[in-house]
């Protein structure tokens, strides 16, 4: 079984998880924002399977390995349509659906492409590669994406706060992995200080989006971030 | 191919590249062998497993 700190944060993952569905659920989002909860619904599935294999293999077997890995390449990829979705509610009003979709899958596609493109140049074990490399790729682009979104929405000026708050939620988190990522590469002797922190950031998203849905009504309104300002003169 | 699909295949190529450049920076310094993981669940530590890659 895994050590008590370990334990407790990933027990704190899996709640937080569903606390995210069934506030969903409870405010009568759950629909709206389907690929959020679909993803927060595998995250509760694959925390259990693999606490079911680290329990039963434990921490350095294969399978936990292989199963980790795995199960990561799967929920980046429903990470990745969450955020997609969240596009396609900004730009509602756009009518631009269709080229979001188109764009979404081309980029997937493009990811994959060049993932297999650059583990087929060395690669022993094709496939576990491959699925590890689309993880690493897929992560990076749904960082950009993100940061992209968080422009659109403030060039945009827009208003619906819950949304605002899960876009702002989703980039904080890619922000402090791909800062937890930075410091492991500049200094690997850290890795093991980080043993913590990268399964804490991993329960950062699901309370910051269970915070949002209990919260923030979905008719909530940001106010507006500049008021006109009336000269003297006009006011008399 | 319309102007507008043809914007949608350089946006999301432009995506891309963007992506894997900052991929690029954030690894140059490093040997690779830290990854980003999701989820609350403790990492796992390298099996030994026979003709394993340098990864």
């Amino acid at each position: 079984m895994p050590g008590p700190v370990d334990s407790i944060i990933w027990f704190l993952g899996i709640a937080l998880s569903l606390v995210v569905v069934v506030c969903s659920l409870w405010r009568k989002t759950f629909r709206r924002y389907f690929f959020l909860n679909l993803y927060m619904l595998l995250s509760v599935l694959v925390s259990l399977v693999r606490l079911r294999i680290f329990a039963h293999y434990g921490q350095s077997s294969t399978q936990y390995w292989y199963f980790y890995f795995y199960s990561d390449a799967l929920m980046t990829i429903a990470q990745y349509f969450a955020l997609i979705s969240l596009y396609i509610h900004v730009f509602q009003e756009m009518r631009v659906e269709k080229y979001l979709r188109l764009g979404a899958v081309l980029l997937l596609g493009g990811t994959a492409l060049f993932s297999y493109a650059v583990v087929s140049q060395s690669a022993n074990r094709m496939l576990t590669d491959v699925v590890f490399e689309l993880s690493q790729n897929l992560y990076f682009v749904g960082l950009v994406l993100t940061y992209v979104l968080w422009g659109a929405i403030f060039k945009m000026r827009e208003t619906r706060a819950l949304l605002v708050q899960l876009v702002l939620s989703l980039g904080v988190y890619f922000g402090a992995n791909a800062a937890s990522y930075a410091i492991s590469n500049l200094r690997p002797d850290m890795f093991s200080h980080l043993r913590y922190l990268i399964p804490l950031i991993g329960c950062f998203l699901p309370f910051a989006w269970a915070y949002a849905f209990w919260r923030v009504p979905e008719e909530a309104r940001l106010e507006p971030a500049r008021l006109a300002v009336i000269p003297p003169a006009v006011q008399r | 191919m319309s102007r507008k699909l043809s914007a949608v295949v350089f946006l999301a190529m432009l995506v891309l590249v963007a992506a894997m450049s900052l991929k690029t920076v954030v690894t140059a310094h490093g040997k690779n062998a830290v990854m980003v993981a999701e989820g609350s669940a403790a990492m796992p530590t390298r099996p030994s497993m026979p003709g394993s890659s340098s990864r």
